[in-house]
């Protein structure tokens, strides 16, 4: 055995005995429970933003003028991950956890009622959602596209799983980084017009301007209407036009209000968040990954979703 | 033949009537949140991915014969935010898992609504409360 080889086995026994917090053995087996809030995090990686009680209160500066950067985490109790629809419409006949819903054809009897064109009505019974929602079916019967993770697309990255998003200023762009599934988006503010008739796009075609020093709105168009809207199903069409007014209330705060503008598939815009609380996170925030691989669902799909079918519908 | 497609058609129905919502995307109508059942064994496999972190372990039945179990939690994201690693688990532990049974009466079960703030279900990691 050579002696580098020797030092190298040496090096790595002291480094593993000392240093129990990287080493994924001893770590195991010498780290005590963890307790709630108890996270306390000596390494900048994987970060996990604070539930809303721990800063609830807790009072801020001024907001910057004209200055949306920085990390901002979905702030609601439960996250934006509105399992059950867009927040402002979710697709409920009582409060979550009130009652027994799923089966429905349509979503005749939910609190606050979308208005569907014919289209609209027929797009929505097209798509069978597997979330809980008046509609629900199991999710063998389900088409979501987000089952075969398919892209998210923009809105329903804002109207189902919002957790972290990181956005960036330069001199002509908005850089929109969102944590869930790893989609970026690109919001032009050098005053270009949205596009006429563009080539459909999962995220779409976005510009924004500052209506105020606190209020940035954008406007994205050419979207691809085989994305939901949510984990509802609801449709849209390439005709949709999506309106995101980003509030900047104080330093640590911001407000997103999501309104969707599909004459083709509803009668009258609906808002899908409606001064959605986002919280601004420390500047050193490490966002972890939530990748939705087909790999991975293959074999999660092996271990779990086959094996929990009623017995008629197994695959 | 016909009287066999109403009994079906009536199964999908009250299937689909009895669906209760839990914060799950991924078929949570699978399980039977009502009910919580405690899973023990000896971990096999532990599969840190998305969607949804597995634990696999190896229990007994009543008379005795190895059940192959899955305990199915959330995506690993929401995972490390109630303090779960990749290291959690590891082959070879003895565990106890309480969770929500598959209705179908296979041996998956769910840990259900994962977050900072929901109450979380009791695990045992040889002989220690984990949570």
């Amino acid at each position: 055995m050579s002696k580098r080889m020797v030092f190298s086995i040496v090096a790595l026994l002291a480094g593993l005995t000392i240093s129990p917090d990287f080493s994924p053995i001893l770590g195991a087996q010498t780290a005590p429970p963890k307790a709630a809030g108890e996270e306390a995090k000596p390494e900048k990686w994987n970060n996990v933003p604070p539930t809303k009680p721990e800063y609830a209160g807790k009072k801020s500066p001024p907001a910057p003028r004209r200055d949306l950067s920085g990390i901002w985490d979905a702030a609601e109790e439960d996250g934006g991950r509105q399992p059950s629809g867009a927040l402002e419409h979710v697709a409920l006949i009582k409060p979550r956890g009130q009652g027994v819903e799923g089966g429905q054809p349509d979503e005749t009897g939910i609190m606050r009622p979308l208005h569907y064109t014919p289209l609209g009505l027929q797009a929505l019974k097209a798509n069978k959602p597997s979330g809980p929602s008046v509609r629900q079916v199991p999710s063998v019967l389900a088409n979501d596209p987000l089952d075969q993770c398919d892209p998210i697309g923009f809105p329903r990255m804002e109207l189902y799983e919002l957790r972290t998003i990181e956005l960036a200023q330069t001199a002509n762009q908005v850089i929109y980084l969102n944590s869930f599934y790893g989609n970026w988006r690109i919001i032009w503010t050098d005053g270009r017009e949205l596009p006429k008739d563009p080539e459909p796009r999962w995220n779409g075609y976005s510009v924004g301007k500052w209506v105020d020093d606190y209020t940035f709105v954008v406007e994205t168009v050419g979207l691809n209407p085989r994305s939901w809207l949510d984990h509802a199903g609801r449709p849209h069409s390439e005709e949709l036009r999506v309106e995101e007014r980003f509030h900047r209330v104080d330093h640590d705060n911001m407000e997103l209000t999501v309104t969707i503008y599909d004459p083709k598939m509803y009668t009258e815009p609906w808002q899908g968040l409606n001064k959605f609380p986002l919280h601004l996170q420390p500047a050193d925030f490490d966002m972890p990954e939530l990748i939705c691989s087909p790999i991975d669902m293959q074999e999660y799909n092996k271990q779990v979703g086959n094996e929990v079918l009623p017995s008629s519908e197994k695959k | 033949m016909m009287k066999l497609l109403k009994i079906i058609s009536f199964a999908v129905v009250i299937l689909l009537a009895v669906s209760v919502p839990v914060l799950a995307h991924h078929g949570g109508a699978s399980y039977d949140t009502s009910k919580t059942i405690t899973v023990k064994g000896t971990v096999t496999e532990y599969i840190w991915t998305n969607p949804h972190v597995l634990v696999k372990l190896d229990g007994k039945d009543n008379s005795g014969n190895t059940v192959h179990w899955v305990v199915e939690g959330q995506n690993p994201v929401s995972m490390m935010a109630i303090s779960w690693t990749k290291n959690t688990f590891k082959p070879g532990d003895e565990v106890e898992i309480d969770a929500m049974p598959a209705k179908n009466g296979n041996p998956v079960a769910f840990l259900g609504t994962v977050s900072p703030t929901a109450p979380r279900k009791r695990i045992v990691i040889n002989g220690k409360q984990f949570q």
